[in-house]
């Protein structure tokens, strides 16, 4: 019990980090602005996956580590803000975002020494690239883990698909989806856009060993994350979340999928974190 | 070396078979070396063998050892 | 493998495809990381040895090809040395982001092999032939394009693709009974086109199953007193500039065969870098005149858009009177 309060806090303390990164980032950008709210949405996940889940260590190229692949490729301020957090990229280098020549881009673009590894963006990839690293990862007797986070919007894209079917196909209980389901997409809801009510079913009916829970409760998340289950499946996370969550003026607003963020809504956001 | 000797030796030869046990009711897929790619090797042998070019028809029709003798009486070649 | 005169035979009989299923076959005794992926066409890329021999280096992703290439990428990130096959149409234009993305841009090492390329399968219509493949994977940086000329050349080309530390695309055309053009051993270098015969009046460059055909109409073209150089451009990307220049030092007219669009493929790929040459020859580009027409036979199909050495030698004949007279 000791020990879940413990990560749970320390999860918690991450998430904070990450918002306040994700705020510096986004201020930072300036008049580029920023795919704000797709990551603040996932937050918890990420701080999950990189403060307790994941196996990493200080070394980003180490052979032994888990897998994280940003299939949602915009919702890198997240990536990035967790990337830093955990000592592979310097806060100087986060000051860098979307600036002329820089590494941390709009999308992810791989960087193994930055700890960026692999090249995201265009929506309905990543799963497939998961699926070659599952494999590669078996066939070397390593149990280590693959963990993707994709967009809701992005299981629009046929491609993904083809990566679900193929994943139960292969078996590989060794790989994770996590589907940020924040029910908007670039220029309206997925109600209004293309519908994603019923993204578990869908997961569920290509074999994947589904649960639906709140992407925001760290301890939900934790506690799903310590359950060991022997499923010969792959395993799909339906979390749903808020865009823009953890700022007042961001929450569920599909404004914030991709705007500028003014001096004075960066200071009202700092406040909110305190 | 006379056609009934030729002709087993090219099949042993196309299909890397053991010349001591070959089994004359060999059959198209009925080994493993007898594939798609394996007949192919086995017709290009027969045709520089006997010095014949094999109709298309004839090359699908090929589907075991016995077979292929009727076949090439055709091209008049008697086994 | 074991180069001879009996081999080439075989190699030819049961065509590129077959060829380089025997290859991977071959390739796989001494490679250990090596993986060959295909979408649901074993049989059709002569990969049915392989894949009963080896399948732990094997993996099939039924038909989707854009997956395909993802998990490609994915195993090559994790050290393996991946090659992914399926029809040509299918293997460049149906994943073609998925190229750039993947294999272009985030570099992760993959040799793709598109089978029945150009017009082998005319007789399935358009939808399963393919014009376009060299034309849309030239403009993805980072992917070296070998069309091999005949069977053998197959071989060659995937061993060196396989070998290199860059990401390839090889086209495969021709049919089963491919013509051979190499009946013996000769070195084989990516980017490094080879010379096949000298001539004084014309230059021809080509790739693929035209390589064969041009040299039938250079015999022709002989016999009513044009003097022909052949060049096998089986690399058109990276292309061998020095062999263009050469070529425009040396030819009064310049020619490209190619089953393959017009625009986009060879023919461009010269004509780009033509035009950095002061006072270059002219640029005859035969191939397809950027048509889908009505299907059929290879052998009607390579008549009907002027790929027959009779059409050749016509075209070129042709094109050297309206210069003179011009």
């Amino acid at each position: 019990m000791e020990d879940k309060n413990k990560n749970i806090q320390k999860i918690k303390k991450f998430s904070v980090e990450l918002r306040k990164n994700i705020l510096e980032m986004a201020y930072s950008a300036g008049a580029g602005s920023s795919h704000f709210g797709g990551a603040l949405s996932i937050v918890e996940i990420v701080s999950t996956l990189f403060s307790y889940k994941m196996r990493i260590n200080k070394d980003p190229n180490w052979d032994d580590r888990d897998r994280f692949i940003l299939s949602k490729g915009h919702a890198c301020l997240a990536y990035y803000a967790a990337l830093c957090e955990v000592g592979y990229i310097s806060k100087e280098e986060l000051k860098t975002f979307e600036k002329d020549d820089s590494n941390l881009l709009g999308h992810p673009v791989i960087n193994k020494k930055l700890g960026i590894d692999f090249l995201n963006g265009s929506l309905g990839m990543g799963l497939s690239l998961g699926i070659g690293v599952s494999i590669s990862l078996k066939k070397k007797n390593k149990n280590n883990s693959v963990f993707v986070v994709l967009g809701d919007g992005e299981c629009n894209e046929g491609s993904v698909w083809e990566a679900a079917m193929a994943a139960s196909n292969f078996k590989l209980d060794n790989l994770y989806a996590i589907i940020d389901k924040n029910n908007f997409q670039q220029t309206g809801s997925s109600q209004d856009i293309m519908n994603t009510d019923s993204l578990k079913d869908k997961w569920s009916s290509f074999g994947w060993d589904t649960v639906s829970l709140n992407g925001h409760d760290i301890e939900e998340l934790y506690e799903y994350f310590n359950t060991s289950q022997d499923l010969k499946k792959p395993r799909a996370i339906i979390a749903n979340t808020i865009k823009g969550k953890g700022f007042s003026f961001s929450e569920n607003n599909n404004d914030w999928h991709h705007a500028v963020l003014t001096k004075s809504l960066y200071e009202k956001g700092l406040k909110e974190l305190i | 070396m006379d056609s009934n000797q030729k002709y087993k030796s090219i099949f042993v030869e196309a299909l890397s078979l053991d010349k001591a046990n070959f089994d004359e009711k060999i059959e198209y897929n009925g080994v493993p070396e007898w594939d798609s790619i394996g007949h192919m090797t086995l017709m290009s042998g027969l045709e520089e063998g006997f010095n014949i070019s094999i109709e298309t028809d004839d090359i699908v029709d090929f589907s075991s050892y016995k077979k292929g003798i009727e076949i090439l009486k055709k091209y008049k070649v008697n086994i | 493998m074991i180069v001879n005169e009996r081999n080439i035979k075989i190699w030819s009989t049961i065509g590129s495809r077959a060829s380089f299923g025997i290859a991977a076959l071959e390739l796989a005794k001494e490679i250990d990381n090596l993986m060959v992926l295909t979408c649901d066409v074993s049989t059709s890329a002569g990969l049915d040895r392989y894949r009963k021999t080896y399948p732990d280096k094997y993996l099939d992703l039924g038909i989707a090809e854009q997956n395909m290439i993802g998990v490609a990428a994915g195993l090559s990130s994790e050290g393996y040395n991946v090659v992914t096959t399926t029809f040509a149409p299918f293997q460049t234009i149906r994943c073609c982001e998925q190229i750039k993305v993947n294999i272009g841009y985030m570099k992760q090492k993959v040799c793709m092999v598109g089978i029945a390329s150009g017009l082998a399968l005319g007789n399935l219509g358009f939808t399963h032939c393919c014009i376009e493949d060299i034309g849309v994977l030239r403009t993805i940086p980072g992917i070296t394009i070998i069309s091999p000329a005949d069977s053998f050349e197959t071989i060659k080309a995937l061993e060196s693709a396989i070998k290199s530390k860059n990401s390839s695309y090889i086209r495969l055309t021709g049919s089963s009974n491919n013509p051979i053009v190499y009946k013996e051993d000769y070195n084989f270098e990516i980017g490094k086109s080879v010379k096949l015969k000298e001539g004084k009046d014309v230059t021809i460059f080509c790739a693929g199953a035209m390589v064969y055909n041009s040299l039938q109409a250079t015999e022709k073209l002989r016999e009513n007193g044009i003097s022909c150089s052949v060049i096998n451009m089986h690399t058109i990307k990276p292309i061998d500039k020095n062999a263009i220049n050469d070529a425009c030092r040396n030819s009064k007219l310049l020619v490209s065969v190619e089953e393959h669009n017009v625009i986009g493929g060879l023919g461009s790929s010269i004509s780009e870098h033509l035009v950095t040459v002061k006072n270059s020859p002219n640029l005859l580009i035969i191939g397809i005149n950027d048509i889908y027409s009505k299907g059929g036979s290879y052998n009607f199909l390579k008549e009907k858009h002027g790929l027959s050495p009779d059409k050749i030698v016509n075209n070129i004949i042709n094109n050297l009177k309206q210069s003179n007279n011009g």
